[in-house]
């Protein structure tokens, strides 16, 4: 039947097209990724040097409100680094685009509502942003109760309106992702093409499948969480209030049953891409791959039964942490496949070492070191030592800004010629990559010994000894500064360069269904359904 | 448009309603910030009143947003755009949709367990040492609940019931018996809201309040959801008994119909969740 | 007590009583953090020392690991690059090595296992202590109370930045500090020292309960290995036992607010016979003190 495409805002703003809304999606993450990169510059800053000196300046104001800002820029740090950059990058751009162009379909399920998952995250980044404005302690602005946002400081700390903007932008971001997710989980039930069969699907759209029932049947449960939140905030509930029999620890597994699955969340589509690339790069299908499939679903599954290893210093009783510390420590197992089975794929492979090839690689080295010091943290009896320090921040910056990340600089390079037909300038890209890689090492492998001498997270100053490595990691900040500004050069010279790659910029190895179209791919692709054999 | 299509998915046709809807659904929830917190000022633009005003607007725009998307819905449904494999999709969604709403319930059950498994005494600032070693019950000492034999029973039996009008309509349809349908529909919305009112009635009734005690805080939380979600219900059952009546059910094509069903379903089996843990057992 | 009449009352009595106890303050070594360190403060208690002996045994697993996967895929990169080996292999599947990746990481988690769990046990189960102290976390500062020993009750704020940069404030506030004690004592560092201390005995098995009354905190001293949530209207209870005179520091460990970050706690471990005296000095019961754990 008659198809309309319309031309100028309309086509994006009323866009019921996955590729349009996957780049919409990117456009987004990269916006809000400089916004929380930015942040994080402020809190580095800050942390360069004893004595709180820098926020004070920079904003103009007291050394009081600045202890409060300070807390505000990490709590919006976390939040929109998670919420608002790897979510709609991995899952809303990477996952729009290609899964439909993967699994050769047309489209997604439903495009229209496709669209809506998108155009929620900007209302729900703009009430977050807002929340920085408004009253959230009495006398200062802002939420500035971390981004895992425990009960009372979210409720009786934090009485302004700021912390009910949060809320709903939680709401409503999460309201998107459960809707994306229901869309993908059908998508990809529903419309492979004739002949691809669940297990000769790629792993990118295995990745996403997983991630997206790992969306559905844990968002909601930080959507009821939050809303008792709201609750106990406006309209004298007690869920989180010891004064009317309520339990403040309560709101941590509730939040952390969805937290924990949440890092999984940003950390599967990040495996599906770091597999294309690395059977791309060597010329070499994918080693066990069947075995890479299901360490997936092992590792989303195990994911929702090991979530109060977050909360080993709350008080839970010995039988109960010991249970936790056996369940975590088995993530090690299908994620240690994974690892091995890469470096598998690549054993006896024809290595090309292109941009996203050392992306992948790095991904693959600096994951396994954040992972294994989540083993470490895994074990309760260490984690008292650990717990709430550097350590941690250490911890999850190598698999989230060191991995994640990674991987969504390693899926734009590999995938930016396919959706825009352009060539990236490849020196530049190689000086941009190292830059970075120095840059984010020298950041984050100092936290680990600042964290093992006990110093904790979330503080604006600290006592003088731990001066030396807050300052070379500050150091790595600048660094890496350097390597993305460069970064948002070489992407400026791409987009302006003329469209010169066929169908396959990657050659043999490159052999998901995606490298079968023109690039960029037709408005509608699979007009006629193609054949697997 | 490059090439001829020949397959029997729906490439839905640009749309307004999603940019419109997060539109109404972002003045909404600014609106309720404000509404909650009226003495709260925003650079002088929100506050006071300006609160309930925005959710209110943002509310109908959000209303209309979704009558003019399902209308469309309804119009792509009658025009052939629902193939069966696109049918497929939808049942799919749809069950993933109510798999969400399952994991929402599982918030406010976990709530409830964790209180009444593990009960803890209403502790004042300052007061903690004097009261170690206490000991807290369930339901909280000076609560008087429901009798579940009472009310409870009469809405589970209700709810029940809507069960078998449901499903009676269901096989109405499959039959093309149109006017089985519309009375099996009619019964149903009409014991849904029946259902709703002696909700109502029985929370006026409720000698605990909302407010001040986790007990009230569970058992109207958990309950109130599900009530939400019965009026939703109920409402769907409405429209689909406006679209029998129309005549756009057929006997194999009635998917609208089989959604709000599974719906109603899934809200039954909470309230027996319910009905058997908060009444019950934990009354 | 309230701990401002407390001191005020002591201050009448002065120097008399300051001279008496000089002889006798507490020396040994500062816990806290050491510049440029590397790892672990250095352990006070068991508790830290077996935690600290875990860590170094964990340390080393995963440094194998780590080297191991890096050395791998070093290796690969080289042999397999593109020039050295122009035509890729076709091999996707190998039962046997899959069946190892798979088992020998099992194996190395069950070793893990074996040591921590146990540790875990070790840790978490209370034993049979000396004596307790009660432990309140406030925004921003900490309230410690002594059960055993009659009424006594102080309120633990951070030293403010200033008085480490005036010679004159520093000096009130050691005079003060001291004369809480009983002996003369320095402050050691900013933001973790506190105008009074939490006091002490060696070699004494101690519990911690721990609350809060507002929001959550966490209190923390590295140096003992301890770190525990203090949560409005729950009672949490840990233990350790120090074993060596000395001051020892940790920092509040869970986000409470804006002085997150300055409510420091400050550990004054002493001899018994100090703590005794200092108890005394505090007009606390004494009569728990003649127990023979605490009398000699
Ligand atoms: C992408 C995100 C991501 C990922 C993938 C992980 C992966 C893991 N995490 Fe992490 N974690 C976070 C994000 C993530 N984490 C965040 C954000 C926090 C902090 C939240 C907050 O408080 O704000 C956190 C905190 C956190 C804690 C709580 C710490 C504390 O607050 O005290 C713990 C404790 O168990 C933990 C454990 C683990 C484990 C065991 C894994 C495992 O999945 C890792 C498995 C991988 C490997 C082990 C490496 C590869 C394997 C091999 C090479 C095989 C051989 C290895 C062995 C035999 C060991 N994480
Ligand atoms: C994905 C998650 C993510 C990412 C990428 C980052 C990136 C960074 N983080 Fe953050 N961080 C968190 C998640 C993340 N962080 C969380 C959850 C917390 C805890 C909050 C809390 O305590 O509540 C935290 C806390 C945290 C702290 C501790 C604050 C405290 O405890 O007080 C610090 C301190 O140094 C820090 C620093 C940094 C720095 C320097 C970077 C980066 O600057 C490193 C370099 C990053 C890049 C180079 C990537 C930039 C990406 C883009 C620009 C997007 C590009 C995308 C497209 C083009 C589509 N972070
Ligand atoms: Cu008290 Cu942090
Ligand atoms: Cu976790």
């Amino acid at each position: 039947m008659a198809h309309a495409n319309p031309t100028g805002w309309k086509r994006w703003v009323f866009s019921t097209n996955h590729k349009d809304i996957g780049v919409m999606y990117l456009w987004f993450a990269f916006i809000a990724g400089m916004i929380g990169f930015g942040m994080s510059g402020i809190i580095r800053m800050e942390l360069m040097n004893p004595g709180v000196n820098f926020i004070p300046d920079l904003f103009g104001m007291t050394e009081q409100q600045a202890r409060h800002m300070f807390n505000v820029l990490t709590t919006g740090h976390g939040l929109i680094m998670v919420f608002f950059m790897v979510m709609p990058a991995l899952i809303g751009g990477f996952g729009n685009y290609f899964v439909p162009l993967m699994i050769g379909a047309p489209d997604m399920a439903f495009p229209r509502m496709n669209n809506i998952s998108f155009w929620l995250m900007p209302p729900a980044f703009i009430l977050l942003l807002l929340s920085t404005f408004v009253e959230g302690p009495v006398g200062q602005n802002g939420f500035g109760g971390g981004w895992t946002a425990y009960a009372p400081l979210s409720t009786t700390g934090h009485p302004g309106p700021s912390m009910d903007l949060a809320i709903f932008s939680l709401h409503v971001a999460g309201a998107s992702s459960i809707m994306g997710a229901i869309n993908y989980i059908t998508t990809i039930f529903n419309m492979r093409a004739p002949g691809m069969t669940i297990h000769k699907m790629p792993l990118f759209s295995w990745s996403i499948l997983i991630t997206a029932f790992l969306l559905v049947l844990s968002l909601p449960v930080l959507a009821g969480a939050i809303t008792m939140l709201l609750t106990d905030r406006n309209f004298g509930t007690t869920f989180f209030d010891p004064a009317g029999g309520g339990d403040p620890i309560l709101f941590q597994h509730l939040f952390w049953f969805f937290g924990h699955p949440e890092v999984y969340i940003m950390i599967l589509p990040a495996f599906g891409i770091v597999s294309h690339i690395v059977s791309t790069f060597s010329k070499k299908p994918i080693f066990g791959y069947l075995g890479m499939a299901y360490a997936m679903a092992a590792i989303g599954f195990i994911g929702f039964v090991v979530w109060a290893h977050h909360m080993y210093t709350v008080g839970l009783d010995v039988d109960t942490k010991a249970y936790f510390v056996a369940a975590t420590m088995v993530i090690a197992v299908p994620t240690g496949v994974k690892i091995f089975s890469w470096i598998a794929t690549m054993w006896g492979g024809s290595l090309r070492f292109t941009v996203p090839m050392l992306y992948a690689i790095a991904f693959i080295l600096l994951f396994t070191l954040g992972g294994v010091t989540g083993v470490v943290l895994s074990n309760a009896g260490a984690d008292v030592a650990l717990h709430d320090t550097y350590y941690v921040v250490a911890h999850f910056h190598y698999v989230l800004s060191l991995g994640a990340v990674f991987a969504i600089f390693a899926g734009l390079y590999y995938w930016m010629g396919k959706m825009s037909g352009k060539e990236y300038p490849n020196f530049l890209a190689n000086v941009q990559f190292w830059i970075t890689f120095i840059g984010v090492n020298l950041i984050f492998f100092p936290q680990h010994f600042l964290g093992l001498q006990g110093m904790p997270r979330r503080y604006v100053d600290y006592p003088d000894a731990f001066a030396q490595w807050n300052w070379v990691s500050s150091i790595g900040y600048l660094v890496t500064l350097v390597g993305v500004l460069l970064f948002i050069v070489v992407m400026g010279i791409t987009l302006s360069r003329k469209k010169t790659l066929g169908n396959n910029q990657w050659g043999e190895g490159a052999n998901t269904l995606e490298w079968t179209l023109s690039s960029p791919p037709p408005f509608h692709q699979f007009n006629e359904l193609p054949e697997i054999k | 448009m490059a090439g001829e299509v020949k397959h029997d998915y729906h490439l839905v046709n640009p749309s307004p309603w999603p940019a419109i809807g997060s539109l109404a659904i972002f003045v909404m929830l600014f609106g309720a910030v404000f509404a909650m917190k009226p003495e709260a000022n925003f650079f002088g633009i929100a506050g006071g009143s300006f609160g309930s005003w925005a959710f209110g607007s943002g509310f109908l725009l959000l209303i209309y947003t979704a009558f003019a998307w399902w209308k469309d819905v309804v119009h792509e449904a009658e025009t052939g755009d629902h193939t069966p494999v696109v049918g497929i999709g939808l049942r799919y969604g749809m069950i993933l949709f109510i798999a969400s709403e399952v994991m929402f319930f599982v918030a406010w059950f976990w709530a409830f367990f964790n209180a009444s498994l593990y009960p803890a005494l209403p502790i004042e600032p300052g007061t903690f040492w004097e009261v170690v070693g206490n000991e807290a019950v369930w339901p909280p000492r000076g609560i008087e609940t429901f009798d579940p034999w009472h009310l409870p029973f009469i809405n589970t039996l209700i709810l029940l019931l809507s069960g078998t009008t449901v499903t009676w309509a269901h096989h109405a349809i499959v039959h093309g018996d149109r006017e089985g349908l519309i009375k099996g529909l009619w019964l149903t919305v009409a014991l849904g809201a029946v259902f709703t009112m002696v909700q109502g009635y029985e929370y006026s009734h409720a000698a605990f309040g909302f407010s001040g005690s986790i007990y009230g805080a569970t058992f109207f939380m958990a309950t109130g959801f599900h009530g939400f979600h019965v009026l939703i219900g109920t409402i769907f059952l409405a429209v689909c008994l406006g679209r029998a009546i129309k005549g756009q059910f057929k006997a194999d094509h009635h998917f609208g119909f089989e959604a709000a069903a599974w719906y109603w379903h899934f809200v039954d089996v909470v309230w027996l969740f319910l009905f058997f843990a908060v009444y019950i057992w934990g009354g | 007590m309230n701990v401002k009449r407390l001191t005020a009352g002591l201050m009448a009595a002065g120097a008399a009583v300051f001279g008496v106890t000089v002889g006798a303050f507490a020396q040994g070594r500062v816990g806290q953090p050491t510049a440029g360190g590397l790892w672990l403060q250095e352990a006070a208690s068991e508790q830290a020392q077996k935690i600290g002996d875990f860590n170094e045994l964990l340390m080393w697993i995963i440094t194998v690991i780590t080297i191991f996967v890096f050395a791998l895929m070093f290796y690969t990169m080289w042999r397999f690059r593109e020039k050295a080996n122009p035509v890729p292999s076709k091999v996707s599947h190998n039962t046997f090595i899959e069946v190892v990746w798979t088992v020998v990481p099992i194996i190395i988690l069950v070793v893990i296992g074996a040591i921590s769990l146990p540790l875990l046990y070790w840790q978490d189960v209370v034993p049979e202590t000396d004596m307790a102290i009660n432990v309140t976390g406030n925004q921003w500062n900490w309230t410690y109370s002594y059960p055993d020993y009659g009424d006594i009750e102080l309120t633990a704020n951070v030293v403010q930045n200033s008085a480490f940069e005036n010679a004159n404030e520093r000096q009130a506030v050691e005079a003060e500090l001291s004369n809480f004690l009983g002996w003369p004592a320095k402050l050691n560092a900013r933001l973790l020292d506190t105008d009074y201390r939490l006091v002490l005995p060696v070699n004494t098995k101690i519990k911690v309960q721990l609350t809060a009354s507002d929001v959550l905190h966490a209190w923390t001293v590295p140096a003992f290995g301890v770190k525990l949530d203090a949560v409005p209207g729950r009672l949490n209870e840990t233990w350790f036992e120090a074993r060596e005179v000395g001051t020892y520091y940790g920092q509040c460990s869970e986000l409470c607010g804006k002085d997150h970050a300055y409510m420091p706690i400050a550990v004054e471990v002493v001899s018994k016979q100090d703590f005794a005296r200092w108890v005394e000095r505090q007009g606390g019961t004494t009569a728990s003190l003649l127990s023979p754990t605490l009398g000699r």
